[in-house]
């Protein structure tokens, strides 16, 4: 491959990163702290990319139409989560896991039809917003604006979010109810506030890839499968629970997808779940997971 | 072979004399759409009460149960289509390739818990079928094969039918009597207290891996029976949404009744068929009844009967109108 | 002897659960252990059963090197144990609790179709009656109250035919009536069946009463082994853990 090539295949692998990322870390977290594997975590991906849309019609021609949907939908989307958590989820938690994925995997069912009966069947997209249209020139080579916003996006948003959990009363919270939920009752922490908290901050994580990403794609239902797979790849290499692990194998998939794409398109779809077998077989709490028994 | 012979007898003779003669009266009654929805029944019974072994009876969640399902369709499948081998010697391939491949898959698998099990069971599903889709020149890829050849005798629905049946009972009859064992009730044990269960002397892994490898091969005969029942092999029969149609049945039946699975998938294909002529919305359907049985019905429907009859005994017997 | 521990050494991270034990127990010997709380006595349990492994030292059972074995071959071996915290299966009822045990021993586990509903049932029976469980044997796990739940824990224990028993607290949470009758419960079946036991008590009317030997524990090593009167005797017992139960 030319250095063009592989720097291509980088940039946008690690973009691609980026969005994974940051519904991935929606996953992580929610399953640090509520022990939760959250199937329809993709739907609320999903829902994202079409609220997104819905609120590109409602603004109309409005200017910088599009950042107001990036404001908007993932704060619907995190809406929709809290209702989830407090009217089902709060149900099931301390139930057989199966019951928890089938539930959850019931979502995934309801909030597919319930896109396909208010936006139909078919594509809708969404224009690469201004300023970020077009392509830069750096070291004499394009790179497209919107990648680089994006990777540059996930940074932050990660930076934010570790300084959160490890810099704040808040985030302390949260670790401790992650650690240990009875001791943080007892310790007189509102524990199904947190939980409902949480579930909403990675509801809204996911709804903000959504958003974000839907300019790069297009926006159609299926999408939360593609999603969702690629996710549990994620949050499988980075360890469940883990924020940085969440970072790290965000970044490995990305890459590994790009690159895997590009020389053997036709095994791509493999190479993530032996990726992700490969991790469960050898080191099950990823590579900085919590333990779960 | 006593004891095997002793097992059987434990099953409740009037029962099965009344709903064999049921099903051996079937195709005399209903028309030949619906008896082929029954023997889609029948089939997907077997994949259910065998995916039941390892859910209801070992307490663990294989998430992508339609690998191993697959590969008893495409083992089957490939045979008859490629070779000349005799038709029965291809169907018992199906379950032996999928009995096989689960080794090494269950091998692995049973080193973890809940959801780490739950997960790696999922991706080696995914890989299964990501592997049957991508490699075109074997399996016919995204294509699948169509057409696949089956003896004479089993052309037209209703001797399909008898066939299927006599398959379907034998399978179900050997998995009754694995789950009424003492291995079967050491699986129990392992489902309760996989901790204590060690300290009475129980390799829980082995144990596992040997109820994973049978809970394998009972897939693999489905979706071998499958393959013979539509003619033809396709990689969805080993996708993930496919695998969904093999669990949800074992929760809408009940987990923790032999029975439970099969009256799940009757109630599971009952619904989709008279929903989907309805409304183009069944999954939206599914979705909310999945949702009140994990909420409200976790026992299944079966469990639910159960628990119905057994606190309906029980007030009888306090007001004294059973003895003891 | 049946059973030889040298230096067990156990810790986890920086703490030092047990710290260089080394003792010997007899056929047919009735011994318990003392200590006060976080001594290591459960530790010490399962390091000889199997449930963790020894960073240093070795377990002989009747003359076999077990140490670091997986519990199910101690097990298989001969050593049973009960647990502290009620270690039973739920949602089977008493009867297959105990079932699922004597099954096991006798080897039987594996039958793939030999249907379970009359295996093993006289010996079943019997060792319901002997810990006095046989008029509940259909009760499921969950439902028993907490000391026939306590009983059951040590039917199961029973049921694999040990020839030696470790009990971790076996009248924990207990009435005193209840703690008598679990006593002398487990004097009877001890030599009924032959069996060398060590249990861990806090109870000290039991332990004074029943044991031919006793070991303290402190802080992960035995501080002192001897028989009752010895044990009462010795000042540094009475200083750490006695006086502290007044």
């Amino acid at each position: 491959m030319s250095t063009e090539a592989i720097i291509g295949s980088v940039i946008s692998g690690l973009s691609t990163g980026m969005v994974f990322f940051l519904v991935a870390a929606g996953l992580s977290v929610i399953f640090g702290a509520l022990d939760i594997i959250n199937l329809a975590h993709g739907s609320f991906y999903m829902v994202g990319t079409f609220f997104c849309f819905q609120s590109t019609l409602w603004l109309g021609s409005i200017p910088g139409v599009y950042w107001w949907t990036v404001v908007l939908a993932p704060i619907g989307v995190a809406l929709v989560g809290g209702l989830t958590e407090r009217v089902f989820l709060r149900r099931i938690y301390d139930v057989h896991i199966l019951y928890q994925l089938i539930l959850t995997f019931a979502f995934i069912l309801i909030v597919e039809e319930l896109c396909k009966l208010i936006w139909g069947v078919g594509y809708h997209t969404i224009s690469v917003p201004w300023p970020l249209t077009g392509a830069v020139s750096i070291g004499g080579m394009l790179f497209p604006v919107y990648n680089l916003f994006l990777i540059g996006f996930g940074i932050i948003t990660f930076v934010g979010l570790e300084a959160l959990f490890q810099s704040t009363g808040l985030g302390k919270t949260i670790r401790g109810v992650t650690y240990n939920r009875e001791m943080a009752g007892a310790l007189g922490i509102n524990v199904p506030l947190v939980y409902t908290g949480v579930f909403m901050l990675g509801c809204w994580l996911a709804g903000l890839a959504g958003t974000l990403m839907a300019p790069m794609t297009v926006v159609k239902l299926g999408s939360d499968l593609d999603v969702l797979l690629n996710c549990f790849i994620v949050v499988v290499i980075g360890g469940l629970g883990s924020l940085p692990g969440a970072f790290i194998g965000a970044t490995i998939l990305g890459l590994v997808t790009s690159f895997g794409i590009a020389i053997v398109p036709g095994l791509a779809i493999v190479f993530g779940f032996l990726l992700m077998a490969i991790i469960l077989i050898i080191r099950p709490y990823g590579l900085m997971g919590k333990r779960v028994e | 072979m006593k004891d095997f012979v002793k097992g059987i007898t434990g099953i409740n003779r009037v029962w099965m004399a009344v709903v064999f003669s049921v099903f051996l009266v079937l195709p005399f009654i209903l028309s030949p759409s619906w008896l082929s929805i029954t023997t889609e029944i029948l089939i997907l019974s077997v994949a259910a009460c065998g995916l039941n072994l390892l859910i209801g009876y070992c307490g663990r969640v294989n998430f992508g149960p339609a690998g191993l399902y697959g590969v008893g369709a495409y083992a089957t499948g490939l045979l008859l289509e490629k070779t000349g081998i005799p038709f029965a010697v291809a169907m018992i391939c199906g379950p032996v390739m999928a009995g096989i491949i689960a080794l090494p898959v269950g091998w692995f698998c049973v080193r973890r818990t809940s959801h780490y099990f739950a997960l790696l069971s999922l991706a080696f599903g995914q890989i299964i079928w990501a592997a049957i889709h991508s490699w075109y020149s074997f399996t016919g890829g995204d294509d699948g094969i169509a057409g696949i050849r089956i003896p004479d005798f089993l052309f037209g629905i209703t001797s399909f039918y008898y066939f299927a049946l006599v398959i379907v009972s034998v399978c179900l009859i050997l998995l009754w009597v694995i789950c009424n064992s003492s291995f079967g009730k050491t699986l129990q044990a392992i489902r309760e207290n996989p901790h204590r269960v060690e300290f009475i002397g129980i390799n829980a892994r082995k144990y596992l891996l040997i109820a994973f490898i049978i809970h394998g091969f009972f897939l693999g005969a489905a979706g071998a029976l499958y393959c013979t029942f539509s003619h033809a092999i396709f990689p969805v029969y080993a996708s993930f949404l496919k695998g969904n149609d093999i669990l949800i049945p074992c929760i809408l039946g009940g987990i923790y009744n032999f029975i439970g699975p099969v009256v799940g998938v009757a109630v599971y294909i009952f619904l989709s068929k008279i929903i989907s002529a309805y409304t183009m919305y069944w999954l939206l359907f599914l979705g909310v009844i999945i949702v009140l049985v994990v909420l409200f019905l976790r026992g299944g429907i079966v469990g639910f009967i159960s628990d119905e009859f057994s606190s309906i005994m029980q007030r009888r017997r306090i007001r004294g109108d059973i003895k003891g | 002897m049946i059973l030889k521990a040298e230096s067990l050494t156990k810790s986890f991270g920086g703490l030092i659960a047990v710290h260089d034990i080394s003792f010997e127990i007899q056929e047919n010997e009735l011994s318990s252990i003392i200590g006060p709380n976080g001594a290591g006595k459960t530790t010490l349990f399962n390091l000889l059963t199997g449930g963790l492994q020894c960073d240093l030292g070795r377990v002989i059972f009747k003359g076999q090197d077990i140490t670091n074995c997986y519990p199910y071959e101690v097990c298989q071996k001969g050593v049973g144990r009960s647990f502290q915290v009620t270690n039973i299966f739920p949602r089977l009822n008493t009867f297959e609790n105990i079932q699922v045990a004597v099954i096991s021993a006798q080897g039987k586990s594996n039958k793939l179709f030999s249907p379970f509903t009359n295996m093993a049932r006289e010996e079943t029976n019997e060792i319901l009656e002997s810990v006095g469980l046989g008029d509940q044997k259909e009760v499921l796990g969950s439902l028993l109250a907490h000391g026939d739940r306590r009983r059951l824990d040590i039917g199961i224990a029973l049921a694999s035919h040990p020839e030696l028993l470790l009990l971790d607290e076996p009248t924990a949470g207990m009435s005193p009536k209840e703690s008598v009758e679990i006593t002398e419960l487990i004097q009877k079946l001890a030599k009924e069946r032959g069996l060398s036991l060590i249990f861990i008590e806090h109870d000290m009317n039991i332990v004074f009463n029943i044991s031919d030997k006793i070991r303290v524990m402190h802080q992960g090593r035995i501080i002192f082994e001897g028989n009752p009167e010895e044990v009462k005797a010795n000042n540094d017992v009475q200083r750490i853990y006695l006086g502290e139960e007044g």
